[in-house]
């Protein structure tokens, strides 16, 4: 992957289990972002293959690969902001609907079970997040953190087996944090989705991950179980030396 | 008819809670029973489903032990388990104790342990983990038992029961043995213990208030219903603490009586949402409750557009005149009533739709005094406001207004008791709705129960017309180095209509003049400042800034106007921390404990006497 002959990611490979929580970190730049774009198709790798369960979907476009069953979120927010939260989340559910224009202007048999399947589908995930109580606030008012929670939501709609969270916590307060990790344990454990996680807040990926892979320049200079990565010289060097200094 | 006849013609009540169940079932099965918003839908039950979760629970607790006589906790926020929970306990002839899902850990050890639970059925993991903290410390206790397993799936112990998991038990039992249910609730009798009730108590331990069935049925029938007139069509939202005896009367045992729908908030966070959906006809509060709706609109307002608050304020002074003949029970004159229409079609009607009582038919306040001045302001928005009197001894109310409304009274003292006032002007009550006595605490029931009085410990004074007007504590009055007897409920209750003091103090015994803590009003004083670009950065730097201790100078200058020359507050000083319960400064229904407050700042009142 280049950007103006920039190479942001090169000889690069990872694998991630099902079931697992995989966290990429590294220090600014290190192309952790690059990686999440690739992966759902936003960018298109020049050189390499993707494979989602079993699939190459290297050069898919995002709709596609979002089909298969990989869902995300954006490190800067990226709601409707004037819809209110179920509306964005049903938007999450809109790839599964399948009902034709006819059916939708009647509105009867297959298009009312779809969408009374969807709105339910929706409302579990608005009372796992405890979203209920701004149901039908209009996003762009809510504050940072709630903004963050719908976002997931909106993700978790699309009834993923694979999900790409992109720093949930940057600029949240520990309470805050502390209630998403437990939300991203809890999707991983009681919905049964993999994760792919990338968070600078050590403490967080530490905490809940299985594994993490370490970023540096485009380069992996790591891979392994939280407690190996924390020992890891060239990892202290690269990027844990640099939170200690800061 | 006399007072004394009234009484004499009374039916002693010969029911139960659970045989009261077991009649509504059968009379109206198909009614709304319950209500609760799950999935963002108002999901109903009716008295028959209500009637069968009842048994189950009830028989999936006998089939793990329980027996005639246990006590079962209950720990967790309202929800339509918590009743099933309660009346299933109490069907087999147990008891329940409720604990405020607010209390912290060595609260909640004190009351599993003092009550002797051999069951703690709790809500969430929240309270789940209080628990589990504690296990080891609690022999008695058998089984938790889990409504709502979310986040649980670690938990892997026999301790711990699910809900659903009871249920099914019961269900099981019920098909071996489809008559015992039946046998178990005729088996329970007026005069057993239905429920314990822990007072908050602002000083010491809470204590443990037993309380049976013919208690809280009788409070019902003959105390509540000649004040509140509840009908079947009445719908109320439960969202005060059930374990107190004022939402347990109105959420469980008049229901029962009376056969009207009862409705659960979606989450904690919802409760002001779902009471807009709902607008229930009757609406029952606390005073901190009320002063923060109140407080609410008054902050609004000013942000309001011009129209809007010159409409409130020109419309304001007809609702208030019009108060005035209603709450004399007089017909309201043809012009005044007139313009008070046009008023509410202008202004009042949707201040109360806002606030979810535009079907209210009856606003009650209870629980602790409140300042008249808050209740004048939702009369003069045309709803029928009422303070009435209650304690958890006298199972719920013990005087409420039955005709005419008056200023600063609790209206009559009701018909489900004998009353009367000793020398010391201390309320003493009589008759079947007086509790049975403390748990485990003979010592405390003798000092409150003298020859069948229960000794209130509250002041009161009565006015020609038999009205009570409450003056406050016998332990909190303050007698000042003057000589003067004053209470500081009412000074305190004034000063906290002001939207920007939320808690305040009045300090004087055996002191020259009196004084005040006060603690700001977070949210309001916060706005404030951003108003007036105060800058600040937490709770503390805001009440020490000199600006805010300015703007408060003038809300008890606006109080004091109000007050006799020796009434009046001479210094205050704001208070830098929000007063908690976990700190052990409120209780568990936030009421200040003064003795704890007074003694943490010491020091800073000792210096307004110098």
């Amino acid at each position: 992957m280049n950007f103006g002959g920039i190479r942001a990611l090169s000889d690069f490979s990872f694998k991630v289990d099902e079931g697992e929580i995989l966290s990429v970190i590294g220090p600014n730049g290190a192309g952790k972002t690059t990686l999440i774009n690739c992966i759902s198709g936003i960018y298109r790798a020049r050189k390499g293959t993707i494979l989602f369960r079993g699939k190459d979907v290297t050069g898919r476009n995002p709709n596609q690969i979002a089909q298969l069953g990989m869902a995300r979120t954006f490190q800067n927010i990226a709601l409707f902001r004037g819809m209110t939260v179920l509306d964005n989340m049903l938007i999450g559910q809109g790839y599964l609907l399948h009902y034709g224009l006819l059916g939708a202007a009647l509105f009867l048999g297959r298009a009312l079970n779809e969408e009374v399947r969807g709105r339910d589908k929706v409302e579990e995930i608005i009372e796992f997040l405890d979203l209920q109580h701004v149901r039908k606030s209009p996003v762009g008012g809510l504050p940072y953190g709630m903004q963050k929670k719908v976002e997931l939501g909106r993700a978790l709609a699309m009834e993923p087996r694979l999900l790409l969270i992109d720093e949930p916590v940057s600029g949240m307060n520990l309470e805050e944090t502390e209630d998403m990790a437990r939300y991203i344990l809890d999707i991983n454990e009681e919905l049964g989705i993999t994760i792919i996680l990338i968070e600078h807040d050590m403490g967080l990926v530490m905490d809940i991950s299985h594994r993490i892979t370490v970023l540096n320049f485009g380069l992996k200079i790591a891979e392994g179980a939280p407690k190996e990565i924390v020992k890891n010289p060239e990892v202290i060097k690269a990027y844990l030396g640099e939170v200690g200094d800061s | 008819m006399t007072e004394h006849s009234v009484r004499e013609s009374m039916k002693r009540v010969d029911t139960t809670l659970p045989k009261l169940l077991m009649e509504k079932a059968q009379v109206h099965g198909h009614r709304i029973a319950l209500r609760e918003k799950y999935k963002g839908i108002w999901k109903e039950i009716s008295w028959g489903q209500y009637l069968e979760k009842v048994k189950y629970f009830c028989l999936g607790l006998v089939k793990l032990g329980l027996e005639k006589g246990d006590h079962v906790s209950i720990l967790g926020e309202n929800c339509k388990e918590w009743l099933f929970a309660d009346l299933g306990t109490q069907s087999a002839g147990a008891v329940t104790v409720g604990i405020y899902p607010t209390n912290p850990v060595p609260q909640v050890e004190y009351i599993l342990d003092h009550s002797q639970s051999k069951f703690v059925v709790i809500k969430d993991q929240e309270q789940a983990d209080k628990v589990l903290a504690i296990k080891e410390k609690l022999p008695l206790l058998k089984k938790m038992i889990v409504i709502d397993m979310k986040g649980m799936r670690h938990y892997d112990e026999p301790f711990i029961i699910s809900y659903q998991k009871v249920e099914e038990l019961g269900c099981q039992l019920d098909q071996e043995n489809p008559s015992l249910f039946k046998t178990l609730v005729d088996q329970t009798q007026p005069e057993d213990v239905a429920l314990i009730v822990y007072t908050s108590g602002t000083t010491g331990h809470p204590k443990g208030a037993m309380i049976s069935h013919r208690n809280i049925v009788h409070q019902t029938i003959h105390g509540t219903m000649p004040i509140l007139h509840f009908t079947e069509k009445d719908t109320l939202v439960s969202y005060l603490p059930l374990c107190h005896i004022f939402e347990r009367n109105l959420s469980m045992c008049i229901p029962l009586v009376v056969g009207y729908t009862i409705n659960f908030a979606e989450s904690v966070h919802t409760v002001q949402q779902n009471i807009q959906e709902i607008s229930p006809t009757f609406f029952a509060a606390v005073p901190r409750i009320l002063e923060k709706i109140y407080s609410g609109i008054q902050i609004k307002m000013e942000d309001s557009t011009r129209l809007k608050k010159f409409l409130y304020h020109f419309w304001m002074p007809v609702g208030r005149k019009s108060s005035e003949y209603r709450m004399k029970h007089q017909r309201v004159p043809m012009g005044l009533f007139l313009a008070y229409l046009l008023g509410y079609l202008c202004s009042f009607r949707s201040i109360r739709d806002k606030i979810g009582l535009l079907r209210c038919r009856c606003l009650m306040s209870g629980g602790a005094p409140i300042a008249p001045e808050i209740l004048d302001f939702f009369r003069a928005l045309g709803i029928y406001t009422i303070e009435m009197y209650g304690l958890t001894e006298t199972s719920g109310t013990a005087a409420g207004p039955h005709q005419s409304l008056k200023y600063g009274s609790v209206g009559e003292p009701c018909q489900a008791l004998e009353f009367r006032l000793d020398e010391g002007g201390e309320i003493l009550f009589m008759g079947d709705s007086i509790f049975v006595g403390y748990y485990r605490d003979e010592k405390g029931t003798r000092e409150v129960i003298t020859d069948g009085w229960l000794h209130t410990g509250d002041v009161g004074k009565l006015d020609e017309d038999g009205h009570l007007y409450i003056v406050d504590r016998i332990k909190d009055i303050i007698i000042t180095s003057g000589g003067k007897n004053i209470s500081p409920s009412e000074i305190e209750n004034k000063l906290k209509c002001s939207p920007y003091i939320k808690e305040a103090m009045v300090i004087g015994d055996r002191r020259p003049y009196l004084t005040a803590l006060l603690q700001i009003d977070y949210e309001n004083v916060s706005n404030f400042a951003q108003n007036s670009k105060i800058p600040y950065t937490t709770f503390r730097s805001l009440a020490q800034n000199p600006a805010i201790y300015e703007l408060l100078q003038r809300e008890v200058e606006k109080v004091n106007e109000t007050l006799a020359q020796v009434e009046t507050i001479k210094k205050f000083i704001l208070i830098e921390k929000e007063l908690d319960q976990d700190d052990n400064e409120l209780t568990a229904t936030q009421k200040v404990r003064r003795k704890q407050v007074s003694e943490l700042f010491r020091s800073e009142v000792e210096a307004l006497y110098h």
